[in-house]
């Protein structure tokens, strides 16, 4: 063996071995190669093995050119798992392609019923001026659903709540969410804040506006110097979130026996925008509420000293609400539960 | 109030529009909940002048007329009334016109005649009563002209409220226009042309009980003739919504509407000697009223009697044996005071609400009494001739002074935030009628009413004194002063304010934790339900618990006898419900019939009962499912739901609250449940407080049967929750992260089919002591290796401990206990 013959083999070695490289087809395949040619007990090393038997002088430049060699091929090798791994994961990934304009797989989602829903709506509008919520009953007496508010029996305005008694002594179902106002002023001292929502029952045939079951939210505030313009100001700050900052809202005249003075609260037609249409009975206006200032009678009869203390009370219809946040037209449907409806309140 | 604006005019001049003056008096607190404008129903209705009236040559009972309605040559018209005449003026619907109910006119054939329009009667055009004869228009009327333009009418629907008696007249409308628009209001006539003897030779009047009846003024007329009223006459009764009757009913009705009082008119004949009694019923009395009922009377009953007996329900409805008919000669009128809820009462009792009732029960001034009977004696002698007798049978002619009301203008701008002062307050009173002056001393305020009337005293010079016409008996306090100062000077006006007082101090909301419950359940698919409470005794029944309940800490329990409704709208909605499971069905079951399969609802609502403590309800949270909860789709197959989906959730709220797993115990006797897939559900609290109980399971196919529920099967739960009465969410305490590895070990048990997996799980729970954090079933199998009623279950055991990581021979000993413990508790074999 000599240097010239060496040199040869190892020249021959690396031209076979990128020939092999470049006709290698996939990575194992090349692994294979560079472990027959570069492992340890590879072809170069084979043909190293031959080095003992040069000159001294010689051996130096047998080992540039096997690093030379060695190089080549790991570079041709390098370069060409590159390439051959770049077409194997172009090959599995256009394997895996999947039809992406498919439908996902659908997640069920329930829906939240329009009625405590549009409770909380209005919680969070008082919520914001300190009002918080009380609950209270639903079976309740005469006493605290009239004769505390200020209505006797036979009170010609006791037509304004036609009542469904129930089989115990002085109860009924409550026909508004005002006993709550007496419930809360008897336990607790002003200052008073409270929002009070809940059910109630009226004896009334079901129509498209107007149901034996229905939701009433009550608000009660009471302190040293409420006045009829709080009042106000704080119903116009609730229509305005209700329904839109630039709301035009009217305050008129009402009647309750349980405030004195009574009001009705107008917010502008939301259909029309003010100008006069069907829904509003061409008068431009859609009444929210009904309110007024807390009657004497009643912060009397609730142990609160009306010389000292007044306040103001407002109730409203939750459906009516929700009739006009969401323009359902008829207010059976929210006891109906059919899921068509109610599963368009996501 | 049916307020047509041509008879208001009568009493006050008014310049506005109608739709202005509605909106103004809706301000002022009248609301006009309508505006009906009459006649314009009526098109190409016109004045027609009749030329010649002849016999319809084929038919006896017709007529042939010629009628001119202009310049255009007259109209050949068939007509079958017999009241008409050449020369008289009628209204002629011409070919097209509309009449009310829809009713078009054409050009017709009639027996070989063409008849080119039809004459009209009062009732076809709905102006007067008459349905006989055409209606007789005045020899003055100009032909020619559109009807509409002549006896067309604005009638404003008022809503009058209850305190405001004296608004139901067009009197009061009238005097409310006033307060609008400043212009004075007109009294009608009621001095009357008297003769024909003293009304004492007539009529002699016994009130028995005065506080029932404080003042009866009686009139007596002779000789009237009964017929029609006057067609003016019937066109505003019909335009204030009254049928017209004969002239002496009509001139009662008239004074009713027009100054609120109701009056009753008598036909002499049927008034045994002119005497009458006004007393309660005695038992057995009977009476047949003016809708020709005959009615028992009892004796809270005040009637109107002479000798023989009662003639009349005092202030609801009089008897037809003494009702003014065609042959009435002599006529009773009687203008009264009743006690106001004597006659409410009365009115209901009978189920006899009427326009006249209405008004008395919400209070009528003495003086009315006076005034109407004199309005109504002019207008009998106006419209049905005779004579009226000198003078009136008076029980009580005392007539109260005006009443007056000692106020505080400083008090009423502190209710109102305004600062009008005296001055402004003294002239918006005067507006509506009341004067005010300043007091001489100390006054006595009325602050509120009642049994025992609360007042302060004010001191002179910060009080005023109102005088208060005698028809507004609505104003009695303080208060009620501040609101006729605030409404007469217009609501609108208030300016808003923002309350600058402190507000009370922070209070959780009881609907805290029912929200986050209702998100959850909404994130895991169910929809939220509200139904209703009232249910029907059937229902009740079927969905009527036997199992007994164990409310969650702090929730009330379903207990007590049922709560029904005495006065139920229908048999659907007679009782209150005791179960949410129940209404829910219902819902699923209208859901299932409009084709959606796949139902999964909750409603977080009151079962209500007699509870022991006095209470009446009680709040659940119901879940029914059915059909798929993961409906099939293409990358996905359906499943159908059963009791593990409901348990799933049970166990999501437990969860969300805080509590340690959920455990189960079978429910085999619930007639609701079926027997085989039914549990009762247990979570509690770190502190062993009960965090959520009720059941879950099946719904029984025999209750599904028997309901004819078209569903196969159907999930429930009813469940009580710690805090859903009006709890806050939960505020998770949390630790970091154990630092020391856990160690999990796998464990297959197989016993006997009768022993439940809850109490494999409590033994491996309790026997794996504090080592042991976790012990979840991943598998259950029975098969050919087991015995036949035997089967598998495997367990992934988890053990750690906070402050080291566990040896193995720790954990090999708390499995070996667990082992041991199955085996001799359960008598289960570890398998594999």
């Amino acid at each position: 063996m000599d240097l010239a013959q060496i040199q040869h083999d190892l020249d021959a070695l690396g031209a076979e071995t990128r020939a092999a490289v470049d006709t290698a087809t996939d990575v194992a395949a090349l692994d294979a190669l560079e472990l027959d040619v570069l492992g340890k007990k590879g072809r170069l090393t084979a043909i190293l093995r031959g080095i003992g038997a040069l000159p001294v002088e010689d051996r130096p430049k047998v080992g540039a050119i096997a690093n030379e060699v060695r190089r080549s091929i790991e570079g041709s090798i390098a370069d060409r798992r590159a390439e051959l791994s770049d077409r194997e994961l172009d090959a599995r990934l256009a394997a895996e392609r999947v039809d992406v304009t498919t439908p996902g797989r659908s997640i069920r989602r329930g829906a939240l019923h329009p009625i405590p829903e549009t409770i909380n709506a209005i919680a969070e509008v008082f919520g914001r001026f300190g009002f918080v919520v009380v609950e209270s009953p639903e079976v309740e007496d005469d006493v605290r659903n009239f004769q505390m508010l200020n209505i006797p029996p036979d009170h010609p305005a006791r037509d304004l709540w036609d009542t469904l008694y129930v089989d115990i002594p002085g109860g009924l179902l409550r026909t508004h969410t005002s006993p709550g106002q007496v419930r809360v002023m008897t336990t607790q001292a002003p200052p008073i804040r409270v929002l009070s929502p809940g059910r109630c029952y009226r004896y009334e045939n079901v129509a498209a506006d107007r149901n034996f079951e229905f939701f009433q939210v009550e608000g009660l505030m009471v302190d040293e110097g409420t006045t009829l313009a709080d009042l106000r100001g704080l119903l116009d700050e609730f229509a305005h979130a209700m329904f839109g900052a630039g709301k035009k809202t009217r305050f008129r005249p009402g009647y309750y026996p349980f405030t004195e003075p009574s009001v009705a609260f107008d917010v502008e037609c939301l259909v029309c925008g003010g100008v006069g249409c069907p829904a509003c009975k061409r008068t431009g206006w859609m009444t929210i509420l009904g309110a007024g200032m807390v009657h004497p009678a009643v912060l009397r009869n609730s142990g609160i000293d009306p010389e000292r203390y007044q306040g103001f009370a407002f109730g409203m219809g939750v459906e009516r609400i929700a009739n006009l946040r969401h323009g359902v037209p008829d207010l059976r449907l929210y006891l109906e539960d059919d899921l068509r409806f109610l599963e368009q309140f996501r | 109030m049916k307020v047509p604006l041509s008879w208001l005019r009568e009493y006050v001049d008014v310049d506005l529009e109608p739709e202005a003056l509605a909106a103004r008096l809706t301000l002022l607190g009248m609301e006009v909940q309508g505006i009906e404008r009459r006649g314009s129903e009526w098109r190409d209705v016109v004045v027609g002048e009749l030329l010649t009236v002849e016999k319809h040559p084929r038919a006896d009972r017709l007529s042939l007329t010629t009628v001119r309605t202009g310049d255009g040559p007259a109209l050949e018209i068939v007509c079958g009334a017999t009241n008409i005449a050449p020369g008289q003026r009628v209204p002629v619907a011409l070919p097209g016109a509309v009449l009310p109910g829809d009713r078009r006119i054409e050009r017709t054939e009639k027996m070989g005649v063409v008849s080119n329009g039809m004459l009209c009667s009062g009732d076809e055009l709905g102006l007067t009563g008459d349905a006989d004869g055409i209606l007789i228009l005045s020899p003055t009327t100009p032909v020619g002209v559109s009807l509409a333009d002549l006896y067309g009418d604005v009638v404003l629907d008022v809503d009058v409220k209850p305190n405001r008696g004296d608004a139901l007249s067009i009197i009061g409308i009238a005097r409310e226009v006033s307060a609008v628009t400043g212009a004075p209001v007109r009294w009608p006539a009621t001095d009357v042309e008297e003769g024909g003897g003293a009304v004492a030779d007539h009529l002699a009047v016994d009130v028995a009980d005065t506080r029932l009846c404080p003042r009866f003024v009686g009139r007596w007329a002779s000789g009237v003739t009964i017929r029609p009223s006057p067609d003016w006459v019937q066109m505003r009764l019909l335009a204030a919504g009254m049928r017209p009757v004969s002239n002496v009913v009509d001139a009662s009705n008239y004074v009713m509407l027009e100054l609120g009082k109701p009056i009753h008119t008598f036909d002499a004949a049927a008034v045994s000697g002119g005497r009458i009694v006004v007393r309660p019923a005695r038992a057995g009395e009977r009476l047949e009223t003016l809708d020709h009922v005959v009615r028992e009377l009892d004796p809270s009953t005040l009637v109107i009697a002479d000798p023989s007996g009662p003639i009349g329900i005092a202030g609801v409805m009089g008897g037809a044996g003494s009702e003014i008919g065609e042959t009435s000669r002599n006529v009773v009128i009687e203008s009264a005071i009743f006690d106001p809820v004597s006659i409410r009462r009365t009115a209901f009792r009978y189920a006899l609400r009427s326009e006249a009732s209405l008004r008395f029960e919400k209070g009528q001034e003495l003086r009315l009494a006076r005034i109407g009977a004199d309005r109504t004696a002019r207008l009998v002698h106006e419209w049905a001739g005779g004579e009226v007798a000198r003078g009136r049978v008076d029980t009580n002619p005392m007539e109260p002074e005006e009443r007056t009301v000692a106020f505080r203008p400083g008090r009423v701008d502190r209710l109102l935030g305004t600062s009008l002062g005296p001055g402004e307050q003294h002239a918006l009173l005067a507006r509506v009628g009341i004067t005010t002056a300043a007091p001489g001393g100390p006054v006595t305020v009325p602050v509120a009413g009642g049994a025992a009337p609360t007042t302060v005293t004010a001191p002179a010079s910060e009080a005023l004194v109102a005088t208060i016409p005698t028809w507004r008996r609505d104003l009695e306090i303080e208060a009620d002063i501040a609101e006729e100062v605030a409404r007469v000077r217009g609501y609108e006006l208030t300016a808003p304010t923002l309350p600058a007082t402190v507000p009370p101090g922070w209070q959780p909301s009881p609907l805290g934790l029912r929200d986050r419950l209702r998100g959850t359940l909404v994130g895991a698919g169910l929809t939220e339900a509200v139904t209703y409470a009232l249910v029907s005794r059937r229902d009740l029944e079927a969905f009527g618990w036997t199992v007994a309940d164990r409310p969650a800490a702090g929730e009330a329990a379903r207990r007590g006898a049922p709560i029904g409704v005495m006065n139920p709208l229908s048999l659907d909605h007679a009782v209150l419900r005791q179960s949410l499971v129940g209404s829910l069905t219902g819902v699923v079951s209208t859901n299932t019939r409009r084709g959606n399969a796949d139902v999964a609802v909750f409603e977080i609502g009151k079962g209500y009962g007699r509870l022991d403590d006095g209470g009446t309800e009680w709040w659940r949270l119901g879940i029914a499912l059915t059909g798929e909860l993961e409906p099939a789709s293409w990358n996905r197959a359906g499943r159908a739901v059963d009791v593990d989906d409901a348990k799933g959730l049970v166990e999501l709220l437990a969860s969300e609250l805080g509590a340690g797993p959920a455990t189960y115990e079978p429910l085999r006797d619930e007639p609701i449940l079926h027997p085989g897939r039914s549990a009762t559900v247990l979570a509690t609290f770190a502190d062993g407080s009960a965090a959520v109980t009720g059941v879950v399971g099946e719904l029984h196919p025999r209750l599904l049967a028997a309901l004819d529920l078209r569903f196969e099967r159907l999930v429930v739960a009813e469940l009580s929750i710690a805090g859903l009465g009006g709890g806050s969410p939960r505020v998770p305490r949390v630790e970091a992260p154990p630092r020391f590895p856990a160690v999990e070990r796998d464990l297959a048990a197989v016993v006997p089919d009768a022993v439940a997996a809850g109490a494999v799980e409590a033994v491996i729970r309790e026997a794996g002591g504090a080592l042991l954090t976790d012990a979840r079933l991943f598998d259950v199998y029975r098969g050919k290796s087991l015995d036949a009623d035997a089967r598998s279950l495997a367990y992934r055991l988890r053990f750690g401990a906070s402050d080291r990581t566990l040896t193995e021979p720790e954990v090999d000993a708390a499995v070996a206990a667990i082992v041991v413990a199955l085996g001799d508790r359960l008598g289960a074999r570890i398998r594999g």
